[in-house]
C-alpha cells in the first residue's frame, strides 16, 4: 500500500513538473480515522499529500466536468467506467484527461464498522496487509478488511481500470464469477405487497437532501427534474408519494449510464439502500440491451438507439 | 437551584409519569440510527448514545410543515390552518450542544420583533431534559463555540450521568418544578456532587478539538475577496448534508402543491448549497458556483450571525464532519482561517 | 388527492395515445360506433417517444387507477423511431414498476395503428376490466401527510 502512495506521487511529480497538466485529483488523509478526502494539487511542491489506501472510496469523475485544464486524475476500475460514460456524452474530452489508473481491491465502508462496534468510537485506524487495526477507547481489534466493504465492491467485476494513461502497480484478480445481481433476485422472489412494503420502508428514511444525486458524477442536469416547478413534477416535501417518484425516477434516468460505483450510496445520510434500484436496472440493460455502462467508448447508450427487435412481450 | 439526583433504576418510572401529562420525544434506535421519537412508555428511551443522526430541530422546525391548505368550493375559497395541539411536550435526552442549539434557533423563530407561529407554538410548551456527555466524541468541539459537555445553556433541566445515577441541575424554574412534583427525584450526597465533578472534568479535558472562534470572526471580516475561497469549496459536492444535519442550520423554502380544486402551502428544508437557493426570476445567480456558495456558509454561520445576534451558529456537534462524503472537516476550515 | 369511493367506484384510466397512429385508431373506433367503456380519458401526444416515466407516474400519484400508452407499430412511426426508442424506455420502467411491487396490470403499453378502431375499443374493454379487478389504486397515490 505504500508502494502504490509513492507511485502516485511520483506520477503526479512528473506530471506537473513537465506541465502535462494543470491539476491532478486524488486523496490526501482525511481528518478522522478511516477518511481520505480528495485533494486538488497544483504545483509538485504538493505531491506528498496523495496517498492511496482503502479509504479511497469518492468517485472523483464527479470533479470533472466544466473545466478547461488539463487533469490529472487518480481513478480506481468504477471511476474509469464513469469516466467513459462522461466521455461518452460529450461531457469531458479525453484528450483533456491523464488517467492515472489504480486497480483497487474494494474500499471499507465505515458504516459497517461502526454497525460492528456498535457505535462505539474509533478513534485509530491502521491499514496492514491482513486487515485493520480498529482502536477505541477500550479495546484495540484487528478485522479483516475483505468483511467490511462496500456493498457496490462486493459484487464489483471491473476492479482494474479500463482505460488509463499510466497504471500504477499490477493488476489484481476479477472477480468475475460472483452473482452480482444476488440482492436483486432475492428481493424479486419476494411477493408483490412484500417488496412494496420493503421498498416504501427504506424510501421512509429519505430527508430529500439529494446527496445522491450531487454525488452522482453522472447527475448533470441544469435544471433536475425535482427542482422544476413549471411543471412542478413531485412535491419537495417528504410524502412518501413524491419521495418514492423521486427516487424511481431518478434510478430510472441512469439507466445505461450508472456504472454501480457506489458514490449515491455512500453519500445517503440516512443509510438508504439506494443501490436497490439502481442494481435491477443495470440487471435489466444488460439482459434486455445487452449493455454495459461505461465498458468502452465505443457502444452507443442503449436509451439513445434501438434495435429493430428489441423485446416487447409486454406491450400489447 | 439546588441539585438532586435520580436513580437509574427509576428513570424508566419517571419517564412513565412524564408521558401521562406531556408528549415525550426521546432517543430511539431505528433503522441503524438514533432519532428522536415520540415514546409511548419509559423503556422505548435510549440512554446511551453518541448522538441522534438528525438534530432535534426537526421537532420544531420538521422537514415538511404544512402552512395551511385551501379548497376551491361551491362558497368559493376556503382556507384552513392547522390546528395547533395543545399538549406540552418534552424532549428527553437531548445533548447539551443540541439544547444549545434551540436558543440560536430562538433568535430567528422566537425573537422580540418576530414569532414564528409554527415553531413558537411547539416551542414554548417544551421543556427540555438534556444528558451530559460523560464520552464526547472526537469530532466533537462545543467548546471552542462557548458551549461544553455539561452547559446548561438551553435546557430546563440537565442530568448527569454517575454511574448508577444522574445527579440532576435544575436550570429554570420549569426545571425546578418538575423535580420537586416527582418522587423519583431524591437529595444528592456530597459523595455523589464529587463524582460529578470527577466526571464532568474527565469529559472536558476529552474535547480535543480546540477552534479559536472569536478570532475567525475577525478574519472574516476582512476575507470577502479572499483567494482562499477559491480552492475551499473545490472537493465539496453541494450534497447539503451538513445543512440538513446541522443542528442550527434553518433556511427553508416555501411552496405550494397545487391540484386543480385546492392544494396546500408547505415550508420545507432548504439548503444554501443548492444553486437553486439563490437563482433568481431573471435567471441571474448571485452565488453562481459552489465557490460563492461556501463562502457564504462558512460567513453565514461564523461572521454575519455574529454579527446580527452575537453567537456563531454553530454548536461543534460534529454531525457535518462525520456525515460529509468527502469529510471536508470545518475544524480544519476554520483553522485555515485563523492561519489566513 | 382522491376521494375513495367504495360503492359505485369507477375506474378511472389516463390513455396517452400518439397523433398518427393510436389517437386516430380511437378516431376510428367512435366513426365506426364501435362500443367502450367511458372510463378512459385521452391525451393526445405526437409520438409514444414523448411519454417520459414522469407522465405515467405523475398520473398514478393524482389518482388515477390505470395508464395505458400507445403508439404506432414498430416500423410506423410517423418520426420514424420514435416507437423504438420508446420501446426500450418502456421496457425498463415496467420492469422496474412491478420490481417494487406496484400492481400488474395498473400501467400497460400497446401498439395500435389507425386502421384499428375495432381493436382500440376492445383493448379499451380488456384494460377497464383488468383495472377494475384491482381495485383502486393506493400505492403511488399522493395523500395528505
Amino acid at each position: 500500500m505504500p508502494d502504490t502512495s509513492v507511485m502516485i506521487r511520483d506520477t503526479a511529480k512528473k506530471l506537473l513538473d513537465e506541465k502535462r497538466v494543470d491539476l491532478i485529483i486524488g486523496f490526501e488523509r482525511g481528518t478522522l480515522p478511516l477518511r481520505s478526502t480528495p485533494c486538488f494539487i497544483r504545483t509538485s511542491e504538493e505531491i506528498e499529500r496523495l496517498i492511496w489506501n482503502a479509504t479511497c472510496e469518492n468517485n472523483l469523475a464527479r470533479y470533472l466536468r466544466g473545466r478547461k485544464e488539463k487533469v490529472g486524475i487518480v481513478a480506481k476500475g468504477c471511476d474509469t467506467r464513469s469516466i467513459i460514460s462522461l466521455i461518452k456524452e460529450k461531457q469531458v474530452a479525453r484528450e483533456q484527461l491523464f488517467i492515472i489508473g489504480v486497480p483497487c481491491h474494494g474500499m471499507i465502508d465505515r458504516r459497517k464498522i461502526e454497525a460492528r462496534f456498535d457505535g462505539k468510537e474509533i478513534l485509530e485506524a491502521d491499514e496492514i496487509t491482513e486487515g485493520l487495526i480498529l482502536k477505541g477507547n477500550d479495546f484495540t481489534e484487528i478485522v479483516d478488511k475483505a468483511a467490511f466493504l462496500h456493498n457496490s465492491c462486493n459484487t464489483c467485476s471491473y476492479r482494474n481500470p479500463i482505460i488509463y494513461d499510466i497504471l500504477i502497480g499490477d493488476e489484481v484478480e476479477e472477480n468475475r464469477g460472483i452473482d452480482e445481481y444476488g440482492e436483486v433476485k432475492e428481493f424479486e422472489a419476494q411477493s408483490a405487497d412484500r417488496r412494496w412494503q420493503s421498498f416504501t420502508n427504506e424510501i421512509s428514511k429519505c430527508i430529500r437532501c439529494y446527496a445522491c444525486r450531487n454525488a452522482c458524477p453522472l447527475c448533470y442536469c441544469q435544471e433536475c427534474f425535482v427542482d422544476s416547478s413549471q411543471p412542478q413534477w413531485i412535491g419537495k416535501t417528504t410524502n412518501l408519494s413524491d419521495t418514492s417518484i423521486f427516487h424511481i425516477v431518478r434510478a430510472f434516468h441512469t439507466a445505461g449510464r450508472c456504472v454501480d460505483c457506489g458514490a449515491c450510496d455512500q453519500a445517503c445520510p440516512m443509510g438508504i439502500d439506494i443501490r436497490k434500484l439502481t442494481k435491477k436496472i443495470e440487471r435489466d440493460v444488460k439482459e434486455l440491451f445487452h449493455y454495459q455502462a461505461g465498458v468502452n467508448l465505443e457502444d452507443v447508450p442503449p436509451l439513445a438507439a434501438f434495435s429493430l427487435d428489441d423485446p416487447q412481450q409486454f406491450i400489447r | 437551584m439546588k441539585e438532586k439526583k435520580i436513580a437509574k433504576s427509576e428513570l424508566t418510572s419517571f419517564l412513565d409519569s412524564l408521558i401521562s401529562e406531556y408528549k415525550v420525544f426521546a432517543p430511539v434506535k431505528r433503522d441503524g440510527f438514533v432519532a428522536f421519537q415520540e415514546i409511548h412508555s419509559g423503556s422505548e428511551a435510549l440512554l446511551d448514545y453518541a448522538n441522534s443522526k438528525k438534530p432535534p430541530k426537526e421537532i420544531f422546525l420538521p422537514q415538511s410543515e404544512v402552512l395551511f391548505t385551501y379548497r376551491l368550493g361551491g362558497e368559493g375559497l376556503g382556507i384552513e390552518e392547522p390546528s395547533f395541539e395543545d399538549e406540552p411536550m418534552v424532549i428527553f435526552g437531548i445533548r447539551p450542544c443540541d439544547a444549545r442549539s434551540l436558543v440560536i434557533l430562538d433568535n430567528i423563530f422566537n425573537s422580540q420583533e418576530y414569532k414564528d407561529v409554527y415553531y413558537t407554538n411547539k416551542r414554548e410548551k417544551t421543556l427540555v431534559i438534556a444528558i451530559g456527555c460523560n464520552q464526547p466524541s472526537s469530532t466533537c468541539f462545543c467548546a471552542s463555540l462557548g458551549g461544553g459537555p455539561f452547559s446548561p445553556e438551553g435546557s430546563d433541566l440537565i442530568l448527569i450521568d454517575i454511574d448508577e445515577e444522574y445527579v440532576v441541575q435544575p436550570v429554570t424554574d420549569k426545571g425546578e418544578r418538575l423535580v420537586k412534583k416527582h418522587s423519583q427525584f431524591r437529595e444528592v450526597k456530597p459523595r455523589g456532587l464529587s463524582s460529578m465533578r470527577k466526571v464532568t472534568q474527565k469529559a472536558e479535558a476529552l474535547i480535543k478539538s480546540k477552534v479559536e472562534t472569536g478570532e475567525v470572526k475577525k478574519k472574516l471580516d476582512r476575507m470577502f475577496d479572499d483567494p482562499f475561497w477559491d480552492w475551499l469549496h473545490e472537493k465539496c459536492l453541494g450534497c447539503a448534508v451538513c445543512t440538513y444535519l446541522c443542528p442550527t442550520c434553518h433556511c427553508f423554502d416555501i411552496a405550494d402543491e397545487a391540484t386543480d380544486r385546492g392544494g396546500r402551502r408547505v415550508r420545507i428544508w432548504d439548503t444554501c448549497a443548492f444553486p437553486l437557493f439563490t437563482l433568481e426570476a431573471s435567471g441571474v445567480n448571485p452565488r453562481p458556483t459552489n465557490k460563492e456558495r461556501m463562502r457564504q456558509r462558512v460567513m453565514h454561520k461564523f461572521k454575519h450571525f455574529v454579527d446580527n445576534y452575537n453567537v456563531a451558529a454553530c454548536v461543534g456537534c460534529g454531525r457535518c464532519i462525520k456525515e460529509c462524503p468527502v469529510n471536508l472537516d470545518i475544524r480544519a476550515v476554520l483553522n485555515s482561517i485563523l492561519n489566513r | 388527492m382522491q376521494d375513495e369511493k367504495v360503492d359505485g367506484w369507477e375506474p378511472k384510466i389516463i390513455a396517452f395515445l400518439c397523433n398518427w397512429c393510436s389517437y386516430a385508431g380511437a378516431d376510428l373506433a367512435g366513426v365506426g360506433r364501435f362500443q367502450y367503456p367511458p372510463n378512459t380519458r385521452i391525451i393526445r401526444v405526437p409520438c409514444s417517444s414523448r411519454i417520459s416515466p414522469l407522465l405515467i407516474l405523475k398520473s398514478l400519484q393524482r389518482g388515477a387507477d390505470g395508464v395505458l400508452v400507445s403508439g404506432c407499430h414498430p416500423g410506423d412511426c410517423h418520426y420514424l423511431s420514435g416507437n423504438y426508442v420508446a420501446r426500450r424506455k418502456f421496457a425498463i420502467l415496467n420492469n422496474l414498476l412491478e420490481y417494487l411491487g406496484i400492481e400488474k396490470g395498473r400501467v400497460h403499453f400497446a401498439w395500435v395503428s389507425a386502421a384499428e378502431g375495432k381493436r382500440f375499443a376492445e383493448l379499451i374493454t380488456e384494460i377497464t376490466e383488468e383495472v377494475r379487478a384491482l381495485g383502486p389504486a393506493k400505492e403511488l397515490v399522493k395523500k395528505p401527510d
